[in-house]
């Protein structure tokens, strides 16, 4: 009889701590699925060390790009940033802002990816809503420091597309809408085109 | 036949008397504490970072509405805001707390979206950005350099 009130006091800690652990990973459904594969091959290809070398170094950015392209919607981030601008652009002209908006991510972000050191990607929730669904990151540096990363994303057909990503709780989109919004309203769309064209030929 | 008009009289006075009640209370019960009208949508934040009931919504730097509510939802804060019937968010609006200056107060500013689908009462911002923690921001810069 004694023994009993030990053993429940253990059997609770017990299961505490599987509580604890285990919704961590009985959580992780089909967009963290899909977000930590598109990781996990960036990763693969950043960890090669035969594309490390220098004079592999546009074959390698190729390839990250083909990744990301898979799972980043460059349509649906670039609509979101130009908001009610949208709607006033031809298909043509929004052909070309997509294509425009996609290379200066890629000039912004790709050589921020490239400094890859053995950080680690550690997924610890996810919530879905219907068709919109938000995977929650942490990326973990040799320091111990972590970084929160967001993806907020939308299901097509099948597969969860990213439509905005959330670093450090500031949004990738909402910062380009605001920039954007403003370059139109002090000159023009054309204008706005022109700057982002010399970004990306820099 | 002059009794039965007096009847009708107040019969219909009565009437009258009912309907302003029932107006009164129907305007009234759309009138949230700060006295304005307009509809209800909800955003869910990761942290709501202080902010109180009764603060304001801005579009652009105008106040278009205030926080009627806050409550916890999954862990994270639903916060109800009630906003001019003449003001149109779109789906895609990004919601963010921000604050007046450096340690100012709490505000929510939205930034329109484009989308074709509109907000109506109940519906939802699902983009928002919580309140920057300085203090977190600045432990990383200090612990950053180390």
């Amino acid at each position: 009889m004694k023994k009993s009130p030990f053993s429940l006091v253990l059997c609770t800690i017990i299961a505490g701590i599987s509580l604890a652990c285990f919704p961590l990973s009985a959580d992780a459904g089909e967009p963290t699925d899909q977000v930590k594969e598109t990781v996990d091959a960036v990763v693969k290809i950043l960890s090669d060390k035969e594309l490390k070398k220098p004079e592999k170094e546009k074959e390698r950015r190729a390839k990250i790009r083909q990744t990301v392209d898979r799972r980043f919607d460059f349509e649906e981030m670039a609509k979101r940033s130009l908001s009610s601008h949208w709607k006033d652009q031809t298909l043509a002209e929004k052909k070309e802002f997509v294509a425009l908006y996609a290379d200066l991510l890629e000039n912004r972000y790709i050589r921020g990816i490239e400094r890859y050191e053995n950080e680690k990607f550690v997924y610890y929730d996810e919530r879905v809503d219907g068709e919109y669904a938000m995977v929650k990151t942490k990326i973990v540096d040799k320091k111990g420091l972590s970084t929160p990363v967001e993806y907020r994303i939308q299901k097509k057909k099948d597969r969860w597309e990213v439509y905005d990503i959330v670093i450090e709780g500031v949004s990738l989109v909402n910062n380009y809408r605001t920039q954007f919004a403003q370059i139109i309203r002090s000159s023009s769309y054309n204008d706005l085109v022109k700057r982002l064209r010399e970004k990306v030929n820099k | 036949m002059k009794k039965f008009d007096l009847e009708l009289v107040v019969g219909i006075f009565l009437l009258i008397g009912i309907l302003s009640i029932g107006y009164l209370s129907v305007k009234l019960g759309n009138l949230d504490l700060t006295g304005k009208r307009g509809y209800t949508i909800h955003a869910e934040f990761e942290k709501a970072g202080g902010i109180k009931p009764g603060a304001v919504v801005e579009i652009a730097g105008v106040e278009v509405g205030s926080i009627k509510n806050i409550r916890l939802n999954n862990n994270a804060a639903l916060i109800e805001l009630t906003l001019d019937d003449t003001v149109k968010i779109y789906e895609d609006a990004i919601a963010s707390i921000k604050t007046k200056g450096l340690i100012g107060e709490k505000f929510i500013q939205i930034t329109p979206g484009g989308s074709e689908k509109l907000l109506s009462t109940g519906g939802k911002i699902r983009d928002t950005e919580s309140a920057v923690d300085i203090e977190e921001l600045i432990s990383k810069f200090v612990f950053g350099k180390v």
